[in-house]
């Protein structure tokens, strides 16, 4: 048994170190805020709100280090990056269509005998999208492992080597939020899914996504206004069956319900579990422990209290 | 009346001293809901408003205030509206455009400076001014030969802030670069924007006609520089990515029609297209009124009007409702849209000024490139 705790955005109030004392490590911690981006490492605040040693394991800035002086596989990771940005921007175009479809018949009134087969088949229209684009993901990931083992990248090995030395000597292991392609990409750049798998994790906001095993962006309060919620791509798989919703609170709309109720069901059988500041989701593995101020958006598109459910 | 002058009389006629007090503790233009009152202190021997607003009378006279060397006009201003205006001082058979001394509001542009009534409820976008918070793109440059105008072109460059060779960046061509950098704060928005994750860290690079005139106006040379030869010379001195969809035009006015003209004679090397205010000149029926420039754009417009088709996958525009052009930008719109392009266009209660087009830089931008806040959950 191992245990995650899943937490919402740290600013306002950080709960994090409740998540710790709840874990109570036996070991050292380390980070990984590769999600920051350019301010990766700078782990002062986080220190204090930890309140004893935390390393970061820097994958943001090793990966820098790893491009800059292994062209093979940049070029390589240049090549995957296009084609994914590709593929996300044709799922667009089609999902723009099929969701739109499926939206007004959540909306619409009729005969409810005419009217839930209609629904039920527009939506699992959106699903099997959903699942092509997924495995399209998949297949350019696989192609990208391929040609990866064959490349001659040393200084990638001696990296590798040492993020997992560190990862297999913690105690546990924080995952920071922020930019969430990156944080996935550098996790999986060092084979991290495999061996997080067997530690005790704490994980934030865009950090809990890349733990989950789809991971779906969503903005119902951008410049440009509401956006159809996306699949990026598959996480580390490690939190099954939710999908996580950082932020839940400002970026959906909750006052449409219908809108709700058909982000619920897209996903369903998947939880979507909602992560805003304060919020705590305890996993023992794959068992729910505890949670406080976590929700779910339940079928009828109105929130329910995850602990109630 | 305005209530603030209507006080100031309240007594009879006003002191010197009770009339400098009433300058110093009001702001001017006097700005009340639906309402703008515009007031000139000098002797002269007639004051007119000079408005920079379409479809209203240019000049209005001002009136002169009872025993004083005040001169006043209330006129209906919806709220949220901003355009720019100058006082036009008659003394002695003289007529002198002046600034409004009393307003410290003003608008630059290449011809100088005029001075900007903004109406009830209208406040500056805090993401046009400076935000400490925000890291600083670097401005750089080049200059390049073009063959297609047989001369030296000078192009001003951004590169955004934390900007790596080993990354791939969008790139955005501005016409009038020079201009949006100084009147309409463009470094200033992309700063901000880019911090703000609301559109990516993009390379931009600006340029600056010469003749504007004419090489903005459907001029084929131009259209080979911007989609032949800054393209690759762009390509080659910066990491681009290598997709028509992260490629963007962008002018207003005559850069407006220039930007279309050029994605036009390259459809679709340029995925995204912000026209603002652009003056988009045609006739439906016998020769246009708008002066011998504008023959050739109104040839361009008319010909595509013609034969329109899809130049690009997205087009934001925007006009001021208070400028001639809204009825040429309102005609555009939906015959690009049923192109199958997909257009926004967005009308502003402002006028034709480098300032409204500073301020609709975020939703056009931010439209045609969203930003990574879409990929940020912290």
């Amino acid at each position: 048994m191992v245990m995650r705790i899943l937490l919402g955005p740290q600013s306002p109030q950080p709960n994090l170190r409740k998540a710790i004392e709840t874990i109570n490590p036996d070991g050292p911690i380390v980070v990984i805020t590769a999600g920051w981006r350019d301010s990766e490492g700078e782990i002062g605040e986080l220190s204090e709100v930890v309140g004893r040693p935390v390393e970061d394991l820097k994958l943001y800035q090793r990966a820098e280090e790893i491009y800059a002086h292994e062209p093979s596989l940049r070029d390589l990771k240049r090549e995957r990056q296009d084609k994914l940005t590709e593929l996300q921007r044709l799922y667009r175009i089609r999902l723009s269509a099929t969701i739109v479809a499926a939206r007004k018949l959540m909306r619409t009134r009729a005969d409810p005998e005419l009217l839930r087969p209609e629904r039920r088949a527009a939506i699992n229209q959106v699903r099997a999208l959903d699942q092509h684009h997924l495995r399209r993901i998949r297949a350019i990931h696989q192609d990208f492992d391929q040609k990866r083992a064959s490349l001659d990248i040393p200084m990638t090995m001696v990296h590798l080597d040492e993020v997992r030395r560190l990862v297999s000597e913690a105690g546990l292991v924080l995952i920071a939020g922020g930019h969430v392609a990156v944080l996935l990409n550098r996790m999986r750049l060092f084979h991290l899914g495999g061996l997080l798998q067997q530690k005790p994790l704490i994980a934030w906001s865009a950090g809990a996504m890349a733990l989950s095993e789809h991971i779906v962006l969503f903005h119902d309060a951008a410049p440009q206004g509401k956006r159809d919620a996306e699949l990026l791509d598959a996480g580390l798989g490690i939190v099954r069956r939710r999908v996580l919703l950082p932020h839940a609170r400002t970026r959906l709309d909750w006052r449409n319900r219908g809108r709700m109720a058909l982000f619920s069901r897209r996903f369903s059988p998947a939880v979507c579990c909602t992560l805003d500041n304060g919020s705590m989701i305890q996993l023992d593995d794959e068992k729910l422990i505890a949670s406080t101020g976590s929700s779910i958006v339940a079928r009828t598109g109105r929130k329910k209290d995850l602990s109630n459910s | 009346m305005n209530p603030q002058i209507e006080n100031l009389y309240s007594e009879g006629i006003p002191s010197v001293r009770l009339i400098d007090e009433f300058i110093q503790n009001n702001r001017f233009p006097l700005v009340e809901p639906g309402h703008v009152t515009f007031v000139y202190r000098g002797q002269a021997d007639e004051v007119n408003l000079r408005r920079w607003i379409s479809g209203l009378n240019t000049a209005q006279s001002m009136q002169s205030l009872e025993g004083t060397d005040l001169w006043a006009l209330t006129m209906e201003l919806p709220g949220k509206s901003r355009f720019e205006y100058k006082f036009e001082v008659v003394r002695g058979g003289n007529r002198d455009l002046v600034l409004d001394q009393l307003n410290e509001v003003q608008a630059h542009d290449p011809f100088g400076a005029n001075s900007v009534c903004q109406g009830f409820g209208y406040t500056r976008p805090s993401w046009t001014l400076h935000d400490p918070e925000a890291r600083s793109g670097e401005l750089t440059g080049f200059q390049m030969h073009s063959q297609a105008f047989e001369s030296q072109r000078d192009i001003h460059v951004y590169l955004p802030a934390r900007f790596r060779r080993n990354r791939s960046y969008p790139l955005l061509v501005v016409h009038d670069g020079a201009d949006y950098l100084r009147y309409a704060d463009l470094k200033t928005v992309l700063d901000n924007l880019i911090h703000n994750l609301e559109i990516p860290a993009m390379v931009v690079a600006m340029t600056q006609s010469p003749d504007r005139l004419v090489e903005y106006t459907g001029d084929l040379r131009h259209a080979r520089f911007i989609g032949d030869e800054l393209l690759n010379e762009m390509k080659l001195r910066f990491p681009l990515i290598d997709n028509n969809s992260a490629r963007g035009l962008m002018g207003a006015s005559l850069g407006g029609v220039a930007s279309l003209h050029a994605a036009r004679q390259y459809p679709n090397r340029f995925g995204q297209l912000l026209l603002q205010s652009g003056s988009f000149a045609f006739s439906d029926l016998g020769h246009h009124q708008k002066g011998p420039v504008f023959d050739p754009v109104v040839r361009f417009v008319n010909e595509y009007r013609k034969h329109p088709f899809a130049v690009a996958e997205k087009i934001y525009m925007s006009c001021g409702i208070y400028e001639s052009l809204i009825y040429e930008n309102r005609s555009m719109a939906p015959l690009l849209q049923a192109q199958g392009m997909q257009v926004k266009f967005e009308e502003a209660r402002d006028a034709h000024n480098w300032e409204n087009w500073r301020d609709r830089l975020r939703n056009g931008l931010s439209w045609l490139f969203p930003g990574p806040l879409w990929m940020v959950y912290e």
